[in-house]
């Protein structure tokens, strides 16, 4: 009989520990399911190469602790591709040109030249690329500065030059110094396709050092092979950050050379409009790259885009530059209304202007969605 | 008997009379310096002549919320109008001491103790000292209100170089002083306030900043340079943007802020072509809580109609059925200008097929004739006349249905005018073709329709 009490006892020990974890870990889950909702979810969407990314890294360096030396460190590799990959294409552009083009003298590099082409472009087609050094930086300048190269790099739209092109040109001494750290503009430069997601948590301080808002960003891959992967993120999401990058209506895309960015920019803006998942979420579409747009749209024109192919100029100089602006964010509002059924109408739907780059515009924009939002939440609270 | 100690702060706050308004306790010596003690000098009553303020008058105008604690009485911890002091030494406001003896207590609510004299002696000295001190308070109020111009002035400097928070708060101030006193609108505009305000306007404002500074422009007189300024593509946005955002009053000052612009010959169709402009407008009109903003939203949309450009953009957003859904709701000079809207939009091909597909179209036009004004009556019968040619057979038996004949017999037989009666007989006539003579004519029985 004490035998079987004492066994008793000890199956009921047992089972009040068991009980009481179980309990713990519902508390627990229940704790962090509170906490996770009190998180706004922000999704960065757009096609490649359309300044999400550049976006995710101001973000970073405005609202947390920006990047810390390991970190600028893991982007000198970076940087490095980035030139062997441009000069290569410049090179191999420049040969082709010379091949094809009517006027083949143009893009004929010198015979010194052409010997340094010859060994970037053999380096620029490895797998594992040397870190850039004074000897290799000086050979690269000098192919820059050739002619020919200048005049491929005028017709760079057709070759898939990367923006950061002339940046990293410029400062290749700085670059292949032995004890190089990049800067902060250096990795915002930066290029390197995103593959899969990446996300920060991070809260905007306001003026007053109080925290407001919780926000998490996500990062995801824009070119199409990537987008089958976003499907699953979609659940929740507070808003979604389209970045369309205006400067590129004269451009096709990376991985379809027949198909012009803007369109597939167009079509994108459209699908995402229309998934389901996105009913209730306020959409911020950042008109990304104005400083680059500014410069290309009084030299090309917006009809060379079949989207904009009804535009009209009426002036010149600044006021024009606002004018093609204020088209093509008309377009994108009809197409915003075009693409939103009845019920959604009510959605939160605001276009900026920005330039990705610039971390003061960043910073201004990104105030002006934070307030949106939270006036958007006192709204659904019924405070306002 | 134990004496009742007097509370004493430790130290003595400065109450002072520079208009900061709180502190607890009297400072002595800006009281004597200030006259309140009863000195000669220190000009005590602002107003001057002998104008007796009435204390009671100036508690209530001023609403301060810090007031010293020695004038507030402690059983209605209100400032006290006419103190008596009890033999415990305590001071209590008289009204309120005598209610609290017709419950029948004979002790002091403070410390408690029974009376041992139930004298109560008017505190004169008190009195003084809180009417005086009312007073000095009342007249730099009133100095402060008057000198509207340099507050003005103040602000507008302020404006200049504050941000952030201290922005916003300087264009409250400003808001507020424009609102109360017409001559400080005159002040904004004479020292360059409009410039500088629309200058705070771009594509980084936020809605804060925003929706103060057009709440001041929109009751200023603005000239032709400033309403240009205005119209530039980035500021009219920002309108757009707080006009779908904002709280009503907010949406009205906008709508009444394009609306003006609107009125400048420079003003360019492309500005208000936007479907952000108009989505916004029809949610002000359909919000039944605020019957203001349906006023300004109907006339802006009423100004809107007038570009054509724009009319086939305004279709196109299903406008029309929601506003002929409207129009039973509706006051009678926003049915007006709601009717004018629809009859204008009627021309288009595209407005009169979208009149004949809302089904209560027909039915609030008859029930709309001869019952507000002749201009309701003339549009609603535009509208008929439109959708009834569009589809003889189908509208007119629907029109007939719901009483058109009678109305129409009561519109010609009435004092409009010759066009209006014209009209109504060429409509009457077409909708009689596809009745009998003797079926018509029952139609047309008054007794139904008309109240």
């Amino acid at each position: 009989m004490g035998l079987l009490c004492s066994k008793n006892r000890h199956y009921a020990e047992a089972d009040i520990e068991e009980n009481a974890q179980a309990a713990e870990i519902e508390r627990r889950i229940e704790q962090e399911t509170k906490a996770e909702k009190h998180i706004q979810k922000l999704l960065l969407l757009g096609a490649g190469e359309s300044g999400k990314s550049t976006i995710f890294k101001q973000i970073k360096l405005l609202f947390q602790t920006g990047f810390d030396e390991a970190e600028l460190k893991s982007y000198v590799s970076v940087i490095d591709a980035n030139i062997y990959q441009t000069i290569k294409i410049l090179y191999d552009g420049s040969k082709e040109f010379a091949h094809n083009d009517v006027n083949s003298s143009k893009y004929v590099l010198s015979s010194e030249n052409k010997v340094i082409g010859e060994k970037l472009s053999e380096i620029g087609s490895r797998l594992d690329y040397p870190r850039l050094n004074r000897e290799l930086a000086e050979e690269i300048g000098e192919l820059w500065k050739d002619s020919a190269i200048q005049e491929t790099y005028a017709r760079g739209i057709e070759l898939q030059v990367p923006d950061c092109t002339h940046y990293f040109m410029e400062n290749l001494q700085r670059l292949s110094d032995a004890n190089y750290v990049p800067t902060k503009e250096d990795v915002l430069y930066a290029r390197v396709r995103t593959t899969g997601v990446v996300e920060i948590q991070f809260s905007p301080v306001g003026e007053n050092k109080k925290s407001g808002e919780v926000y998490r960003l996500f990062d995801v891959g824009g070119q199409r092979n990537e987008r089958r992967k976003w499907i699953h993120l979609f659940e929740g999401v507070t808003a979604v950050i389209f970045c369309a990058a205006i400067n590129e209506y004269d451009q096709t895309l990376f991985e379809d050379e027949q198909k012009n960015r803007m369109m597939e920019t167009k079509e994108l803006f459209d699908w995402v409009l229309k998934q389901p998942c996105f009913e209730k979420t306020s959409f911020m579409l950042f008109l990304n790259k104005f400083d680059i747009f500014e410069k290309k749209v009084l030299k090309v024109p917006l009809n060379v885009c079949e989207w904009f192919k009804d535009y009209q100029p009426v002036s010149a100089g600044k006021q024009e530059i606002e004018h093609a602006f204020e088209f093509i964010k008309k377009k994108f509002e009809e197409l915003y209304f075009q693409s939103t059924a009845p019920d959604r109408v009510d959605r939160v739907f605001k276009v900026y202007r920005t330039t990705a780059l610039d971390q003061k515009v960043v910073k201004k924009t990104f105030k002006l969605v934070d307030e949106t939002l939270r006036r958007r939440n006192l709204l659904e609270a019924g405070l306002l | 008997m134990p004496m009742f100690q007097p509370s004493k702060r430790d130290g003595v706050v400065v109450a002072g009379f520079d208009g900061s308004g709180d502190g607890q306790v009297l400072d002595l010596d800006t009281a004597v310096r200030d006259g309140v003690l009863g000195g000669g000098g220190g000009g005590i009553i602002g107003a001057g002549g002998g104008e007796k303020l009435d204390l009671k008058k100036m508690i209530e105008e001023l609403d301060l919320p810090e007031i010293p604690s020695v004038f507030i009485c402690p059983i209605s911890l209100e400032p006290m109008q006419d103190p008596i002091t009890l033999c415990t030494g305590q001071t209590y406001e008289r009204s309120n001491i005598l209610k609290w003896f017709n419950l029948g207590h004979y002790t002091c609510p403070t410390t408690m103790q029974e009376l041992w004299d139930d004298s109560i002696t008017p505190n004169r000295t008190l009195y003084h000292l809180i009417y005086t001190w009312f007073s000095q308070k009342y007249s730099l109020m009133k100095k402060k209100s008057e000198d509207v111009q340099g507050r003005v002035s103040e602000l507008i400097q302020t404006l200049k170089k504050a941000k952030g928070q201290a922005r916003i708060q300087a264009l409250k101030e400003l808001r507020q002083v424009v609102a109360v006193h017409a001559i400080a609108m005159k002040t904004v505009v004479d020292e360059g306030g409009v410039s500088l305000i629309s200058s705070l306007l771009g594509p980084f404002t936020s809605h804060a900043v925003g929706s103060e500074a057009i709440a001041i422009l929109v009751n200023l007189e603005l000239d032709s340079e400033s309403k240009t300024n205005l119209m530039l593509p980035t500021k009219i946005s920002l309108m757009v943007d707080m006009l779908n955002e904002g709280s009503v009053e907010t949406k009205i000052n906008c709508t009444r802020l394009i609306e003006k612009l609107m009125e400048e010959k420079e003003f360019r169709s492309e500005s208000i072509s936007s479907h952000r402009l108009l989505l916004g407008l029809m949610r002000l009109v359909k919000d039944k809580r605020h019957s203001s903003g349906i006023l300004s939203g109907l006339s802006l949309l009423r100004s809107i109609c007038l570009h054509k450009q724009v009319t086939s953009l305004i279709v196109s957003i299903g406008a029309i059925p929601q506003l002929v859904e409207l129009l039973p709701a509706l006051e009678p000079d926003c049915l007006e200008l709601a009717l004018f809207i629809l009859d204008t939009l009627s021309s288009l091909p595209g407005g009169k097929a979208a009149l004949k597909d809302c089904g209560n179209t027909i039915p609030n036009m008859v029930k709309l004739l001869m019952r507000v004004s002749e201009s309701c009556t003339q549009y609603a019968l535009s509208i008929l006349w439109g959708v009834c040619e569009l589809a003889p057979q189908e509208c007119s038996s629907v029109a007939v249905e719901a009483g058109l004949a009678a109305k129409l017999l009561l519109v010609i037989q009435s004092g409009c005018n010759p066009v209006l009666k014209q009209k109504s007989s060429e409509l009457l006539k077409l909708c009689s073709l596809n009745y009998t003579d003797t079926i018509f004519i029952s139609k047309c029985k008054l007794t139904r329709t008309i109240q």
